[in-house]
């Protein structure tokens, strides 16, 4: 690019140009229009400096007085000097339009682009010979404003709009037909758009262009991938005798010995393939696409930019294709790509990408990186000036930690803590939302650590900084920093969770419980979970500030109506009820307090579920509250049994999912263990002023959870003596394990004993 | 591990693991997080031993019928401290692995002379005798069978005189997650003559854990999930 950048001289010499433009002369104005464009093209700066003059809309009247000028009947020479302002001027107009944003929007501001399409390409003008040239000039023009994303939208859905593109798509001229595809290749977005194109028929004639000139060609590939694009039902209806004819067609282009061309060629193919999975199955043409698109990382310019993401197209989420990638040694040679150095930021960015894709599920790509030290260039990079490239950065190292295998490895490996800890932890400040998420995603990975790491990361400030974006505005960053959270408090040790813990405050938890957003809910009760894991006096965390967070855990549960918040409410509640006497009993209140309008427990909801794993998780409940080794476990059972949670339990004997069927098993088991029953007391009329004995007068029930052998009817004949002392004999456990009696005795007035 | 000095082993290569808890677990006593504690006995022709044993689970891919873990040895005899070892375990599901282990020097014979051992192995044997096991479908029988293999210590360096050379044969109970292991190791045979014909005895050591619910009247359950 020419470094003139002396505005005086530009202005003299602009400002002349100008001057003469406005010439009624039509030779001088052509003559300055020819100037202009000679000016112009390939200089940004030139653009710049004559945009500022008013350069365009001055060159966008002078176009519209030619075309009102042009009269298509006539033919005489005298036409041929407007035929050449038309064409001139539509350069000029084109010219600011290339690879220039703020030409592309004075050209639009100036109505040019209406002007040039009513001036070169309306009407008879495409069929006469004699008009070739301005329809060229308009055709290349447009197809430049085109190739931008501020140009007008293109409305398919106008009858005489699909005409004119099919007319522009029919024409001879290379420039024409181009014009017609990029206008495709811009406006096209939605999938009744595609349908209508593909309906239209236009592929046909895509097709025939394929085999084209260089510029029809490219254009066509664009096109048609355009039409494709994520779009199964268009592309299933690509079947037919012309199918095999036109993939056939691209994939020799794939091997053409233009770089653009066959980048073009691989993208058509990946979203075809991606469409439709059906198709482009053969290993030797994932193969190919594979290795070109390696190849084509070679390229220097653009094309190779782009590759990298072409590449992430084709293999993202793509376990097979992934490991085809890696036999031909994909990894290595992204990372020679990555030494190279001084990268291009968008090269940087998608070659970043590129390993995050390779190592999103196999475990032998993340081993190669590791071994490659791959990692050493990827945490360079998170200190980059492109946030696209700290961002790429973070999904790599995200990508390539998602293995518990490959976090051993670094820990048993001389990768340093350190290194990667604080460059991450610097980037949950970063000023860019985006690249923050990234960096939450790699550390939620990274503090899965059953080493030293998770102390590293909590020495340099990384919990405060969680905390600080668990409280944010964006449901975005507090959904990932509460997971980051849950995972560095999984297995904690004591005192890692307690500076956790006064960090977080039962407050903020009990808040972030009660979340608006339910993703955010879930975490946070998966957080709890963890938190009141391990030794037995973690459980005291969900009592602090007088329950909050059991009250909220208990609240989410009642009104929840999404299975994995109720999982993990579930088990926050179980791993609760492991706890002493007192945390089992505040776990059953919480589950026996109904929801308004609702007459039953929420954890009989739960164990009819659909999902087996929240069944699973209200089962185990039931189990830790029910534990044999607890004194009061048979009081709680007979809570549990007069809500009916009991009942329920029993009728999943036989529950389709084999982890429910043996906890049920468990459960019963453990039930039966106490075949116990009520001791009523009845109470002689004479101690009525004993102040339980009235209520107990009254109070004739029998509750077993066994079976009863026995009942007394206190009006009948059985009775002794009403103060005399009943109790009811058990049916002794089939299994003979034990039998235990469990006296519920009620204040009884010695005398009557 | 075996009280022997001998190489220790290279890890192996295994497919792509990364822990997703959205899918349910076979067995909600056999995920991360898990604790398990036990002995194991080692038995030879000239000694006995028994070293307390812990065993955490930290990995679980069912997908790719992936387990990965540290296991604890305490009361070790030849060393200080109790010896850390990471592990990486095959799950046997019909998809990823079968029986057969086909590697680590264990012959489809040792695989079966292994497996037999466990009882809940013996309906099984017929098919796995035809075809490994291919055929099949242990998604509801409710034992779940495993290789372990250490792959390298966490807290002690490889001259400690003990060596992870072998691998374990495992059985884990669904209904009370308790865990019986066999450990194998191809250089631990001891061979001697016997009625004129050279044959080999192995040592047997015997692994067996329980669910450990440390210090808790119930299971406690938590869990991380990685992006």
């Amino acid at each position: 690019m020419p470094t003139t950048t002396a505005s005086a001289v530009c202005t003299t010499v602009g400002n002349n140009i100008l001057l003469r433009l406005t010439s009624g002369e039509r030779d001088v104005k052509l003559k300055a229009l020819r100037e202009l464009k000679n000016q112009i093209i390939g200089n940004r700066t030139k653009k710049l400096s004559f945009l500022k003059l008013g350069a365009v809309p001055a060159v966008a009247g002078i176009l519209s007085d030619a075309v009102s000028a042009v009269d298509v009947a006539d033919n005489d020479e005298n036409d041929r000097i407007v035929k050449d302002i038309i064409v001139q001027s539509a350069a000029v107009l084109g010219s600011f339009a290339c690879g220039f944003e703020a030409g592309v929007r004075a050209v639009l501001d100036a109505g040019a682009d209406i002007l040039i399409q009513r001036g070169c390409l309306v009407e008879e003008m495409p069929l006469l010979k004699s008009y070739m040239e301005v329809v060229d000039a308009g055709a290349r023009s447009l197809k430049m404003i085109y190739q931008s994303k501020m140009a007008p939208k293109y409305d398919f859905l106008q009858e005489e709009n699909m005409e004119f593109l099919l007319s522009l798509l029919n024409n001879e001229s290379e420039n024409v037909s181009g014009l017609g595809a990029s206008i495709i290749s811009h406006s096209c977005k939605t999938s009744l758009e595609q349908k209508l194109l593909f309906d239209a028929g236009v592929l046909k004639r895509l097709t025939s262009l394929l085999g084209g000139s260089l510029i029809q060609r490219d254009a066509s590939l664009e096109s048609i991938a355009t039409i494709f694009k994520n779009n199964p039902e268009v592309v299933s209806q690509f079947v037919g005798p012309d199918t095999g004819r036109t993939l056939s067609c691209i994939i020799e282009i794939v091997k053409d010995r233009f770089a653009r061309t066959r980048l073009l060629a691989s993208l058509c193919l990946i979203v075809i393939r991606n469409a439709s999975p059906c198709y482009l199955q053969d290993v030797g043409i994932k193969t190919k696409l594979i290795n070109n698109l390696l190849e084509l990382l070679d390229d220097p310019g653009r094309v190779g930019d782009e590759a990298s993401f072409a590449f992430s197209s084709l293999i993202a989420e793509k376990e097979d294709m992934q490991k085809l990638a890696f036999e031909v040694n994909g990894v290595d040679k992204l990372y020679n790509h990555l030494q190279k150095g001084s990268l291009h930021p968008r090269r940087f960015e998608g070659i970043l990408l590129a390993l995050a894709d390779m190592c999103s599920k196999l475990e032998c790509c993340r081993s190669r990186c590791l071994s490659l030290q791959v990692l050493k260039l990827v945490v360079d990079a998170l200190a980059h000036d492109s946030s696209d490239v700290r961002s790429a950065a973070c999904m790599c190292l995200r990508s390539v930690s998602r293995s518990i295998k490959f976090i051993q490895n670094l820990s048993a490996g001389s990768f340093m803590n350190e290194t990667i800890v604080i460059p991450l932890v610097r980037l949950l400040d970063d000023t860019s939302t985006a690249v923050q998420v990234a960096a939450l995603g790699a550390i939620s990975n990274i503090v899965v650590d059953f080493t030293t790491r998770r102390s590293t990361f909590i020495r340099l400030g990384g919990v405060k900084l969680l905390v600080q974006l668990s409280k944010s505005m964006d449901s975005t960053i507090r959904l990932n920093a509460l997971r980051a959270l849950r995972n560095l408090i999984f297995l904690a040790e004591d005192k890692c969770k307690e500076e956790i813990f006064m960090e977080l405050t039962a407050s903020l938890l009990a808040s972030l419980i009660c979340d608006p957003e339910p993703s955010v809910q879930e975490q946070a009760l998966a957080l709890v979970r963890n938190l009141v894991d391990g030794r037995i006096n973690s459980v005291e965390y969900i009592f602090a500030e007088d329950g909050i967070i059991l009250d909220a855990v208990g609240r989410q549960l009642r009104i929840a109506s999404k299975a994995e918040i109720e999982i993990q409410g579930m088990y926050v509640l179980g791993n609760v009820a492991t706890g002493k006497e007192s945390h089992k009993e505040a776990v059953m209140d919480q589950l026996l307090l109904r929801a308004e309008n609702k007459a039953q427990s929420c954890i009989i909801k739960f164990l009819q579920s659909n999902d087996s794993r929240l069944r699973t998780a209200a089962v185990w409940a039931v189990l830790n509250l029910t534990c044999s080794s607890s004194p009061g476990s048979s009081g709680r059972l007979v809570k549990l049994h007069d809500a009916g949670i009991v009942s329920h339990v029993k009728n999943m004997v036989n529950d389709p999912c084999l982890d429910v069927k043996l906890r049920v098993k468990t459960a019963l088991e453990q039930f039966n263990s106490f075949d116990d029953s009520l001791i009523l007391c009845i109470f002689s009329p004479a101690a009525s002023n004993n102040k339980a004995s009235t209520s107990c007068l009254q109070f004739l029930t029998v509750r077993a959870v066994g079976e009863l052998s026995h009942v007394v009817d206190p009006s009948s004949k059985e009775e002794e003596s009403i103060a005399n002392y009943f109790r009811f004999s058990m049916k002794k456990n089939k299994k003979k394990k034990s039998t235990r009696t469990v006296k519920f005795c009620f204040d009884v007035p010695a005398d009557s004993l | 591990m075996p009280v022997r000095v001998a190489e220790s082993s290279a890890p192996s290569q295994v497919s792509g693991a990364h822990s997703e808890e959205s899918s349910p677990p076979i067995c909600s006593l056999l995920t991360v997080g898990q604790a398990f504690s036990g002995t194991q006995n080692v038995s030879n022709l000239q000694k006995e031993e028994a070293w307390r044993v812990n065993v955490r689970i930290q990995g679980c891919d069912l997908e790719h019928g992936y387990l990965c873990g540290t296991m604890e040895a305490l009361n070790v005899p030849m060393a200080d401290t109790p010896v850390v070892t990471f592990w990486e375990g095959e799950i046997v599901d019909a998809k990823n692995y079968t029986f057969y282990t086909g590697k680590w020097e264990a012959t489809p014979e040792d695989d079966i002379r292994h497996w037999t051992k466990f009882p809940s192995f013996a309906p099984l044997l017929s098919r796995v005798e035809a075809d490994g096991g291919k055929s099949l479908d242990l998604s509801n029988y409710p034992y779940i069978f495993m290789r372990w293999k250490e792959q390298y210590f966490v807290n002690v360096g490889t001259d400690c005189g003990l060596t992870i050379a072998g691998f374990y044969y495992v059985c884990f109970s669904c209904s009370d997650g308790s865990i019986n292991g066999f450990y194998y190791d191809p250089n631990s045979r001891y061979f001697f003559a016997c009625n004129s014909f050279l044959t080999y005895y192995c040592p047997f050591q015997k692994l067996e854990l329980k669910c450990a619910n440390e210090g808790r009247s119930g299971f406690s359950f938590s869990s991380y999930e990685l992006q």
